[in-house]
């Protein structure tokens, strides 16, 4: 039985821009299973950052309902938030965000840290991480001694090591070049087959959208197309599966 | 918890050490100025207290005369003073100005601005047998006085000895009033106990001697008292004074040695006063610079923050990381702090003793002042560091996306003016309307003093739009069109520029102040040290002058007139009902306008009736010290204590006198004669003809008179100089605080830029692309700078101008001073243009980072 990990109802957000009033969706519905890998597309303007940010309890609703791990989100308070996005969910960012004073293990360790776990009774959790990503013989360096694409991986270690509910990832590969970007794809398709992780994917880039289970097109704040692949789907495919629809997107104008 | 604060505070603070050492010098800065100015109070205090208790050592209580005729105790007074069953011991003395045939004392002018003699050379006629168990003496060479009551024996300080070139067995000469005598030194006492009285340069020779040479057999100037050990106790001392003074009568005041550190107290006060303002500015602009530097810390983190917060960091967790960095901070800062305080209160203390001519004053330093000064300083870091601690709380985690939400500005800033407002009235009310008590005042003083700093800092987010339009043709016309892009971005970081604007008006503020405190005083002062030292030359002697030497000076080819001067310590009724001691000068009304005049504090004064008032008799001239102490006006009376009674003085006018602290009145010499019964002078101000150099009449007098009649004569213009060289440096301590706030106000200025710079890459890459060049993008930081120091300048002038005002009344409140204020226009003008050109030199830095922008990097620059 599919466990659904994260569900949105109704999803609206509006912005206060000067004098106009932006809203970037409007009224939405969104749901995601364990182990489920969704990729979210759509151009600029489509509301998929804002998608990506309510999730992840990084900003409020105008209206609707997000449930994470069970939890209502909108009944919680700040600091009942951050517990649940510190507790549930794993951030990937398209410029890695590691902190320069710490190192490649340090960083992954973070999340912990401030948990205010003892370090000690995860060693070996993050040394299966580290070693996952590629990087037990990288483990002391800091982010400035590390590529892009070493540093992206110590970021993915990172998002994995409270073994939260879902991964969001916001252009995980946007900052990387086609290899590397490739490499980190791979990456989090293995945390959700291997962990079972859920994992929801901001990105533009149609090669990195093939991983996921599904993909969702928005465009003016709606769900407008959505693709499910099949299990053992060629690449290429996929790939035509995706431009074709931006193709009809972009020809509806 | 320990592990998060490893790997996030610590860490940070070393991967930026120099925005940690910036921290760090804010706290340094405070804790020194508020270290350093305890321990020299501290110091100060305990320095002159040793000074009376040198004379005092171990006696209990002290009789003495109202001194109103000169003539001193009788010395019957003993048998009725022993009679009291709690005395153990009664000890006379004979307490004599004289001079040692030794050369001309260095400071011999009895300015008294701190209310004691200094100068000359001091004898005390004693009884050798009794007079130890009063006070101490430590001989180190010779012996002591011997038992032969008419000896012509004196027992010196070894340290004067030695600067004179006098041993044990040499002969000295002593002037008295028949001519100078001849003393054989028998014995050298220590500089410590009594050898600590007149800095030294003090002597001890039999009582009956001293009674034969002085003219003042069967007379004692003091009784020193030791009680027996079961009256010594607070309470029982107060019980046997009372008995005693009661038994003696009020001709006989008799005091405890406690009355003379209340008397050390008050000397102070006005000292104090003044130091006790600056320390808590230093706090003050040292808790700034510490705010400063973690908003701009908490500016740069804030990707940071939003990381953490994204990761699961609290609100509150945020917060607590920031005061464990301004903690860590607080106490390094404090101990080097503390370290630099001794040092500077050691530089406070080689002052303190020049100006009171002491030979070497050790500091006093106590392990509870250096305790709580340390908590302070963590106390206060904590403190500044709490409003940016609770903003990087605030920060969202959006933060750490690419996302840059329009930052919504702050309650604060965008209404803060109102409160700046409020802020702004309360203090404008207190210093107006000024209903309450003059303790509370005070107090309240302090707190107009940080209201008004910060209404001002609040007004500036909402006025930078008018002053950016109101400064935009002269702007332009200096930098061009990029000086007004420039210039446009101030209203941009609306919080960074208000800090540093504030920083600088700080500074700029601190500049006014201190100079428009020195000018406003050194105004008053000098203008009564003109007419006090007034003439051209000051003759005193080791004795009363009678006036035969007064028509001998006349007679002096150059000297154009010469009046006398005198003076007493009589006691007066206050007006609230109790007695105290104030200074009577008496001045001949004949003579003294003809050398000087008096500095009326009232210019509409008829100085003509006040002066035929004063002619007249039974009226006074009193200080404006006293006027605002007690609330007195001309018209109203002063009641002093005479060998007559009391009688009712009536006030003819208020002077500027500092003499005495200001505790001091002007009578004519009829009435001195008359009330006191005295009629010999102190000191003789000599005005010289036209024509005549004061060299040239100073020498003639000496080769004349001064043998014959013990005089000694200084040239007045001398006597001043030394006075204000001694001011100025005093002053010149204030300085450097202010000249550090201003400092303090150009690292604000840097630090702004430089963030501002970091924040617009992206802005800046876009306008190089465009075709902006380089000394372009220059000018365009400068302006913004530019802008930053007009208005910090412009605001500083406002608040060091009021600030001053407000100090110098509360100076008034506490003590009776009234200064004339006197706008240190130098100042002001220095003020303004120091601070365009340190926000120009501060921007040096920023503005060529800016321009150095690489291009491509920037407009991919997140």
């Amino acid at each position: 039985m599919t466990k659904v990990v994260l569900e949105a109802k109704g999803l609206q957000k509006k912005y206060q821009m000067g004098e106009v009033v932006v809203e970037a969706l409007s009224g939405l519905d969104f749901q995601v299973n364990k182990g489920e890998f969704i990729a979210i597309m759509g151009p600029s303007g489509s509301g998929k950052s804002t998608l990506l940010h309510l999730l992840g309890g990084l900003d409020t609703p105008s209206d609707g309902e997000i449930t994470l791990a069970g939890q209502q989100l909108s009944i919680l308070n700040d600091k009942q938030i951050t517990l649940v996005r510190r507790h549930n969910i794993g951030f990937v960012f398209q410029f890695f965000n590691l902190l320069p004073t710490l190192t490649a293990e340090e960083n992954i360790a973070l999340p912990l840290v401030i948990d205010g776990r003892n370090l000690q009774e995860y060693q070996a959790r993050i040394d299966r991480l580290l070693e996952l990503v590629g990087l037990s013989d990288r483990r002391q360096h800091k982010p400035d001694q590390l590529s892009g694409g070493e540093q992206q991986r110590v970021a993915l270690a990172r998002a994995l090591v409270t073994e939260p509910a879902i991964i969001l990832a916001d252009e995980p590969t946007g900052n990387l070049d086609s290899k590397t970007g490739t490499a980190i794809m791979n990456l989090l398709k293995r945390s959700c087959v291997e962990l079972d992780q859920a994992l929801v994917a901001v990105t533009h880039d149609a090669r990195a959208a093939t991983y996921a289970d599904r993909v969702v097109f928005l465009q003016d704040g709606n769900i407008v197309r959505e693709i499910r692949f099949l299990e053992g789907q060629e690449m290429s495919d996929r790939l035509n599966m995706v431009i074709k629809v931006f193709e009809e997107l972009e020809a509806m104008g | 918890m320990m592990l998060l604060t490893r790997w996030l505070t610590l860490r940070s603070m070393r991967s930026r050490p120099l925005r940690t050492l910036l921290g760090m010098f804010g706290i340094i800065l405070g804790v020194a100025g508020l270290l350093a100015i305890r321990i020299t109070n501290l110091t100060a205090m305990d320095t002159l207290s040793a000074l009376f208790e040198g004379t005092s050592g171990k006696t209990d209580l002290i009789v003495t005369y109202n001194g109103t005729d000169g003539n001193g105790l009788p010395e019957r007074i003993l048998r009725r003073i022993i009679e009291n069953e709690a005395i153990q011991a009664a000890v006379p003395s004979l307490q004599i100005q004289t001079a040692l045939a030794v050369g001309v004392p260095e400071s011999a002018m009895p300015l008294s601005l701190l209310g004691f003699e200094m100068g000359g050379f001091s004898i005390f006629g004693i009884d050798p047998q009794t007079d130890p168990a009063v006070r101490d003496y430590t001989i180190t060479q010779g012996d002591f006085l011997s038992q032969d009551e008419n000896g012509r024996e004196i027992v010196l300080v070894e340290n004067y000895a030695s600067e004179n070139e006098l041993e044990v067995g040499k002969v000295v000469e002593l002037l008295t009033e028949d001519g100078p005598k001849e003393f054989t030194i028998v014995g050298l006492i220590a500089k410590k106990g009594a050898g600590q009285n007149n800095n030294g340069a003090f002597g001890v020779i039999p009582l009956q001697t001293a009674q034969e040479l002085f003219h003042r057999s069967g007379e004692l100037d003091q009784v020193d008292i030791v009680l027996k050990p079961d009256f010594v106790s607070t309470d029982q001392l107060a019980v046997v004074k009372t008995q005693l003074q009661s038994q003696l009568g009020d001709d006989y005041p008799v005091t405890s040695t406690a009355s003379g550190g209340n008397r050390v107290s008050q000397m102070l006060n006005g000292f104090s006063i003044g130091l006790n303002f600056m320390g808590g500015m230093a706090l003050f602009v040292g808790g700034y610079l510490i705010y400063n530097t973690f908003s701009m810390t908490v500016v740069e983190r804030t990707r940071e923050f939003g990381l953490l917060r994204t990761l699961g960091l609290t609100q509150k967790q945020v917060i607590v990381q920031v005061l464990v960095e301004a903690g860590i901070l607080g106490i390094m800062g404090s101990f080097i702090g503390a370290l630099v305080g001794i040092g500077l209160a050691q530089s406070a203390t080689y002052l303190l003793g020049y100006l009171l001519d002491l030979d070497s004053v050790s500091l006093k330093i106590s392990m509870e002042v250096i305790l709580t000064s340390l908590i302070i300083g963590v106390a206060i870091t904590v403190v500044a560091a709490l409003l940016p601690a609770w903003q990087a709380g605030r920060i969202s985690p959006l933060e750490a996306l690419r996302v840059r939400g329009i930052r919504k500005e702050g309650w604060l800033l965008r209404q803060g003016w109102k409160l700046g407002l409020v802020f702004l009235l309360i203090s404008f009310i207190i210093l107006v309307a000024n209903p309450f008590p003059y303790d509370v005042q005070f107090r309240l003083g302090s707190l107009t003093v940080i209201f008004l700093f910060f209404g001002g800092t609040l007004l500036i987010p909402g006025s930078v739009g008018l002053w950016q339009r109101i400064t935009r043709p002269v702007i332009h016309w200096l930098y061009g069109a990029a000086g007004q892009l420039g210039s446009r971005n101030i209203q941009r970081s609306k919080l960074r520029t208000t800090l540093t604007v504030a920083a600088l008006m700080i500074g700029v503020s601190m500049i006014i102040i201190t100079r428009g405190m020195t000018d406003s005083f050194r105004g008053d002062l000098e203008t009564w040290i003109n007419a006090y030292v007034g003439g051209d030359l000051l003759v005193t002697s080791s004795s009363p002058m009678r006036s035969q030497v007064m028509r001998r000076l006349e007679a002096i080819p150059g000297v154009e007139a010469v009046t006398p001067m005198r003076t007493l310590e009589v006691a007066w009724q206050t007006p609230d009902g109790k007695t105290e001691d104030l200074v009577f000068m008496g001045v001949d009304t004949e003579t003294y306008n003809k050398v000087t005049s008096f500095v009326f504090s009232d210019s509409q004064v008829d100085a003509d009736e006040a002066y035929k008032k004063l002619s007249e008799g039974n009226a006074l001239f009193i200080s404006s010290v006293l006027a605002e102490k007690y609330g007195l006006n001309a018209g109203d009376t002063l009641r002093l204590r005479t060998r007559s009674g009391e009688l009712d003085f009536t006030i003819a006018a208020v002077v500027i006198n500092f003499y005495n602290q200001g505790l001091a009145v002007q009578g004519n010499w009829q009435d001195m004669r008359r009330y006191f019964k005295t009629s010999e002078a102190g000191a003789y101000l000599v005005k010289l003809a036209d024509g005549y150099g004061a060299t040239e009449v100073q020498q003639r007098i000496q080769d004349t008179y001064a043998d014959r009649e013990n005089l000694s004569i200084a040239s007045n213009q001398s006597l001043i100089n030394q006075v204000l060289t001694l001011l100025n440096q005093a002053y010149s301590m204030f300085d450097v605080m202010a000249i550090i706030a201003l400092l303090v106000g150009a690292l604000g200025v840097v630090n702004t830029l430089t963030m501002n710079v970091l924040e617009r890459s992206q802005e800046i890459g876009m306008l190089r692309s465009i075709g902006l060049t380089r000394g372009q993008t220059t000018v365009m930081v400068l302006a913004e700078s530019l802008l930053m120091g007009l208005i910090g300048g412009v605001l500083g002038l406002g608040f060091g101008i009021l600030l001053t005002r407000i100090f110098l009344w509360s100076m008034t409140a506490m003590s009776g001073y009234k200064i004339n204020f006197v706008l240190p226009v130098g100042a002001v003008i220095a003020g303004i243009l120091i601070a365009l050109v340190v926000s120009q030199l501060a921007a040096i830095f920023p503005a060529r980072r800016a321009s150095r922008t690489q291009i491509l990097d920037a407009i991919h620059y997140e």
